[in-house]
């Protein structure tokens, strides 16, 4: 029992430290860095310590001071409660979603077994859904709470578009858990042991589909409507400043970090590296003993993952720092007429072929 | 194509801008309606991210594996520590040229105190032997110059040039900013590529 909680404890610790500690102030080091090297640019590199700059990364640490220290500006006539609760409803759905998703496979170590996953839930994906339907409360609140024209507007938005985009994305999993069987991302996840059984391979449709309803979901660029700099400031948080601001602002990325994760675990075969079953991992490292082979290939398994992670980051900033912004009336057109037909006919063919076979 | 300054014979060839043979201007398609392929997006999206990400990889090889002896494929300039060189045809601020003794070449004829639309120049004229004038006072107020050029234009004696200096112009007094003939002065060196360039542009030949 106190092993169990034990357990349970690391794996929550190391989630938490990975995706606040290390995902959520990289990201926006990422973000500038990588833009300015798209365009040819060098990227912020002026802030240092004793004249050590580490590629700029310690403006991350400068913007994360300045944040914490400004001041925390709620505007007259604001509801204050719900002005307040609002970027904790945006922000803890983005840390919850994570306690599903498998970032290993199982290890025997010590005679323990050793799942590595907060909560191997039976109804899995659909618990990252169900949080991402609470992540719009977050922003229909902050939009709501703040007595703002523009953020009305925003809000407004971001519940039309995140709800559209909801009905899409839940479709073009559904084929995924057709094809695999299962709602639990473990069992998933073990079943691409196999390259060929790779969910791109069995859902190439479903993958784009998801991948587009995510980054809408998440409200980056193409379709960032809600937040839309030219037309309303900033949006849903156009009133919000210091913490509450760092709050939305590491809610999207982390919820960047969700999305990469799910689309690693549900379409490009999880913590596996293509060809290489378990048992062959194992054998590679058998002159550490059982325990030390189960380590190393539990260690290997974790890198893998979250360097699929990565690239889907890499993949999602990429996107961002490309693509120009839609219209509103282009988002909705794409969402109801091309995306959910679309992902109607996916599920419709992938539930005949499996019928079939 | 003879001067009768002092300045040597070489004449300005500097090429500016890249010539059209290089660019190769692409086509651009009028049409405005998209086509069924272009309305799919995906591929269209695909295209994009293969240019910037080309983007991505070249300048991250360049970071990471700097090639030798070539300059770097980023533009930015790091400024206070790089600086830009400036082309000639760069109107900078106004100054006075000075000759081989370091006397200004002015004549005080106020031609360029006439021309100026912004009325910053100021001159007091004097004599120093008859028939032979010079500005005892020649006072250029920066917090005024729009930096046209029509002085540098007007000039029979090549005595005012537009410079390459852009710094120093920020200050919290405007009384700083009228700049006096000693601290316009600069050596005929310093200021010759832009007035082959003057002399080019304006048929400056023969004064």
């Amino acid at each position: 029992m106190l092993a169990d909680v034990i357990e349970s404890l690391a794996k929550i610790v190391f989630i938490f430290t990975v995706n606040v500690g290390v995902f959520a102030p990289i990201l926006g080091w990422v973000e500038r860095k990588q833009s300015a090297v798209m365009q040819d640019r060098i990227g912020a590199n002026r802030a240092d310590i004793l004249g050590f700059t580490a590629i700029g990364l310690f403006h991350s640490l400068a913007d994360a001071l300045k944040l914490l220290t400004k001041e925390d500006f709620v505007p007259a006539n604001a509801n204050k409660f719900f002005h307040t609760l609002a970027p904790f409803i945006a922000l803890v759905p983005a840390i919850a979603a994570f306690a599903i998703i498998p970032f290993g496979g199982r290890y025997e170590l010590f005679g323990r077994e050793i799942n590595l996953v907060i909560a191997d839930l039976d109804v899995g994906i659909l618990y990252v859904f169900a949080l991402a339907g609470l992540a719009t409360y977050g922003t229909v609140l902050a939009g709501w709470s703040s007595r703002s024209n523009w953020s009305l507007l925003g809000g407004l938005r971001a519940s039309a578009q995140m709800l559209s985009y909801e009905v899409a994305m839940g479709l073009s999993i559904i084929g995924v858990i057709i094809v695999y069987g299962s709602l639990r991302l473990t069992d998933i996840g073990a079943i691409q042991e196999d390259f060929f059984r790779w969910g791109i391979f069995l859902q190439p449709v479903g993958f784009i589909i998801y991948m587009t309803c995510a980054i809408a979901e998440n409200k980056r660029i193409p379709f960032d409507i809600p937040e839309a700099e030219s037309e309303l400031v900033a949006g849903y948080f156009t009133e919000y400043s210091g913490m509450k601001f760092v709050m939305f602002w590491m809610a999207e990325f982390l919820e960047m970090v969700t999305i990469s994760a799910i689309v690693t675990t549900l379409f490009f075969g999880a913590w596996h590296i293509p060809f290489v079953t378990d048992a062959m991992l194992l054998s590679w490292f058998q002159g550490a003993g059982p325990n030390g082979a189960a380590a190393l290939a539990m260690l290997v398994n974790i890198v893998v993952f979250f360097a699929k992670v990565s690239f889907f980051i890499w993949l999602q900033m990429t996107i961002r720092w490309t693509l120009p912004r839609f219209r509103y009336d282009q988002v909705m057109r794409m969402c109801w007429k091309m995306l959910l037909p679309l992902s109607l006919i996916n599920l419709s063919i992938t539930g005949l072929v499996v019928l079939l076979l | 194509m003879s001067t009768t300054t002092g300045l040597g014979q070489t004449p300005y060839s500097v090429q500016v801008g890249i010539p059209a043979a290089v660019l190769k201007p692409k086509k651009v398609r009028r049409r405005l309606d998209l086509t069924l392929w272009e309305k799919l997006y995906v591929a269209e999206i695909v295209r994009g991210l293969v240019v910037t990400s080309k983007h991505f990889f070249i300048n991250m090889i360049g970071f990471i594996f700097p090639p030798a002896g070539k300059k770097r494929k980023v533009f930015t300039v790091y400024y206070p520590e790089e600086k830009l060189e400036l082309p000639p045809a760069y109107r900078g601020r106004p100054v006075l040229v000075a000759d081989a003794d370091g006397r200004e070449k002015c004549v005080a004829c106020g031609l360029c105190e006439k021309m100026c639309p912004a009325h910053a120049i100021s001159i007091v004229a004097a004599e120093k032997a008859p028939g032979e004038r010079y500005p005892e006072r020649y006072t250029l107020d920066l917090g005024r110059c729009v930096y046209c050029g029509y002085c540098e234009e007007v000039c029979p004696k090549e005595a005012i040039v537009m410079s390459d200096e852009y710094q120093g112009l920020a200050q919290r007094d405007r009384n700083r900013l009228r700049f006096e003939k000693e601290q316009l002065l600069r050596p005929e060196g310093k200021v010759k590529t832009r007035l082959y360039f003057v002399r080019r542009i304006y048929s400056k030949w023969n004064y």
